[in-house]
């Protein structure tokens, strides 16, 4: 299993659209990361004005629920391009070249293709929310203070639609890469072996350990 | 050709994908999107001018899983625990762990290594996570292990074997996601992975003192704390019991009552903890930027599989692939208990080449319902089963071998992950070396494993106490 992986950069391009999209994938993780924090907040807000000042947070599990696509979904590009989401290379990790670029290209063009269709069934899931005619252009609302549930169910086909984007320019990339036969293709995580996946997850707790 | 066929060719073309090194969450969304295409469309008897309407009908099936599995507060526990760990790094707990357990248990044979595995399994109770666990004190038990002549390849694995507790001890991410898969109540599940933890952690012990006693200079102990420097050394590690109560009280109130709230809200007053130490220790905007896109990356990475698998379950519930999988299995011809130990062992091959999270929620949609069916079923009585407990006391017993199973795959070759951070952390000890010296702890988990089938009330003596489950 990789989770590590490192990507090489040049001039072109590519390689220029890959950074950029990088910067604003860091941006939504970013956001991401910030939800998790807010929530943490959130529950020591609510547990301390429920036991101290007898005064529980209006719709704490409403704000919860409203949340976790924000921390779930907005970083799933993010996590694309560093290679971050599982999986297992025990046999993509013995090919070589060409035949490893055509396995990664269709592999990629088939996740882009599940994701399109994803971007299409759940932007239909935030349709049957929204309604510019109803109050809050909302037809559902959660359960206690009534937030509109549209916001964070447009995340998703949002959050999605970037991961599709980030998709595109690996397919370029692998596509690039196996045109070429280059050993060494820029703009897509190349698969580490376990050893530098390791020393990359020690050197992420590294130098943290004071006094 | 009817849905089980369909269901398995799907489940055929997952394991496929997975293999040729497709992401495990995009392999399962896949399936569970190919499988739903093909069955809507077998209704129609596959009239081509129906494909579109099958297509249609199965991708907005599958596009409201995300949003409306994943908005649930239950769920909001696995992000705390992750930000917990990270921030644990920066609060400086684990040093001061190392050096109370130092003092208190140095004089044993093997002082040291036993230290070093009480230390971690203490530092487990504020980071659910194995492999970070394992890369902290390669660098901090390592050279003080080496600097008493100690046998390298013995620190070396006692680092890696004592990072797997991680996943027991609360706060533990995969017993979270476990729960959420199968359904179970998650506060019940943390609280059943108390025992076994500490268990495995003094099976542990009990290995190195044995070891250091059996092999000559293997592991010398060191001595020489007065009582006083002793009690001196436990305000550092005092943190980390008070994150813990925080989320025992929260998931259950000793003093009679109300639980003081939920686990979710239990575990982000401890991350609060945490996070307040952290900033005393010298934690800034770069470092907690860090740490938060850290902690972004992970749950973004455990929630797309959640969501990608729920959407290969939406699939299997409409080809009934568990259904059949269950009535197979309960009609073997062996005992429940025989089945079961095959079940375990498939899981320990299978860890040698899967990651534990990948590797749990790919299989546990079909294999636990098929538990539980071989337990009696969900809502069977103790007194009726085949293991002696009612179905949801099976469920969590099952949850925590499942767990200590998916543990294993940390330090089993070829991958064991945890074996290559320590191997990485320090240069002069080789990855070889480091699986060789995590040799003995895999009888030291054939045991605890055994330990936890043979006597169920390891696992299920707290949750009985303080949940009434039988």
């Amino acid at each position: 299993m990789s989770e590590h992986s490192s990507i090489l950069t040049d001039d072109t391009w590519l390689s220029r659209l890959d950074r950029a999209l990088f910067k604003f994938e860091s941006l939504l993780a970013l956001i991401g990361g910030i939800a998790v924090f807010s929530l943490m907040i959130l529950a020591v807000v609510s547990v301390a004005g429920r036991n101290m000042f007898n005064q529980p947070l209006p719709g704490y599990v409403d704000w919860i629920e409203q949340a976790m696509p924000l921390i779930a979904f907005v970083g799933i590009s993010y996590t694309q391009r560093l290679g971050g989401h599982i999986r297992m290379d025990i046999l993509v990790g013995r090919l070589r070249g060409r035949i490893l670029w055509a396995a990664e290209l269709l592999t990629t063009l088939i996740v882009l293709a599940v994701m399109l269709l994803l971007v299409w069934g759940a932007f239909a899931h935030f349709l049957r929310a929204f309604d510019l005619a109803a109050p809050n252009w909302s037809r559902d609302s959660s359960l206690d203070i009534g937030l509109p549930l549209w916001p964070a169910k447009l995340l998703v086909p949002v959050a999605f639609g970037v991961l599709c984007l980030r998709l595109i320019l690996q397919v370029w990339g692998y596509g690039r890469a196996l045109i070429s036969g280059t050993p060494n293709p820029i703009a897509v995580p190349l698969i580490a072996d376990a050893a530098s996946a390791a020393a990359a997850e020690a050197a992420t707790v590294s130098g943290l350990e004071k006094g | 050709m009817d849905s089980i066929d369909i269901g398995l060719i799907v489940s055929g073309i997952m394991l496929t994908m997975v293999f040729l090194g497709m992401r495990v969450a995009f392999a399962a969304a896949l399936a569970g999107l190919l499988g739903l295409v093909w069955i809507f469309w077998s209704k129609k008897g596959y009239d081509p001018d129906e494909f579109i309407w099958a297509l249609g009908v199965a991708t907005k099936t599958a596009g409201q899983v995300p949003h409306s599995k994943i908005a649930n507060q239950a769920l909001s526990l696995i992000p705390t625990f992750i930000l917990i760990g990270y921030l644990a790094y920066y609060a400086g707990l684990t040093k001061a762990l190392f050096e109370a357990a130092k003092r208190w248990l140095g004089w044993l044979p093997g002082g040291l290594a036993v230290s070093t595995v009480f230390a971690t399994a203490g530092f487990a109770a504020v980071s659910g996570a194995s492999v970070a666990t394992s890369a902290v004190f390669a660098r901090i038990a390592i050279p003080e292990m080496l600097a008493e002549g100690y046998d390298k390849r013995f620190a070396a694995g006692v680092v890696a074997a004592a990072g797997t507790l991680a996943s027991l001890i609360p706060p533990s991410a995969i017993l979270v996601i476990y729960a959420i898969i199968v359904e179970q109540d998650v506060g019940r599940l943390l609280l059943a992975g108390f025992i076994p933890g500490a268990f495995s952690a003094v099976i542990y012990g009990l290995l190195v003192v044995g070891l250091a006693l059996t092999f000559k200079n293997f592991g010398p102990p060191v001595g020489g704390f007065s009582w006083k420097q002793r009690f001196q050394s436990l305000p550092g590690a005092l943190p980390i019991l008070f994150v813990v109560a925080i989320i025992i009280f929260f998931i259950y109130n000793p003093f009679g009552g109300d639980a003081w709230g939920t686990p979710t809200e239990g575990g982000a007053l401890g991350a609060f903890v945490v996070f307040l130490m952290a900033l005393y220790r010298g934690m800034r905007w770069k470092q907690l930027r860090e740490a938060l896109l850290e902690t972004a990356k992970l749950t973004v990475m455990i929630f797309t599989i959640i969501w990608g698998v729920l959407i290969y379950v939406r699939f299997l519930g409409f080809a009934d692939l568990p259904g059949v999988f269950s009535d197979w299995i309960t009609t073997l011809d062996q005992s429940p208990m025989l089945t079961l130990i095959y079940i375990l062992l498939a899981y320990a091959v299978l860890g040698m080449f899967m990651d534990a999270i990948g590797m749990l929620l790919l299989t546990l949609p079909v294999v636990y319902p098929a538990v539980i069916a071989l337990n009696g079923g969900e809502f069977v009585s103790a007194a009726d089963s085949a293991f002696g407990m009612s179905g949801t006391a099976c469920a969590i017993w099952f949850g925590i071998l499942v767990v200590k199973m998916a543990e294993l795959c940390l330090i089993t070759p070829p991958i064991g992950l945890n074996c290559f951070v320590v191997a990485g952390v320090r240069p002069d000890i080789t990855v070889q070396d480091v699986f060789k010296g995590v040799a003995p702890f895999f009888i030291a988990d054939a045991l605890t494993i055994a330990g936890l089938i043979a006597f169920p009330a390891i696992v299920l003596y707290l949750p009985g106490l303080l949940l009434g489950i039988s």
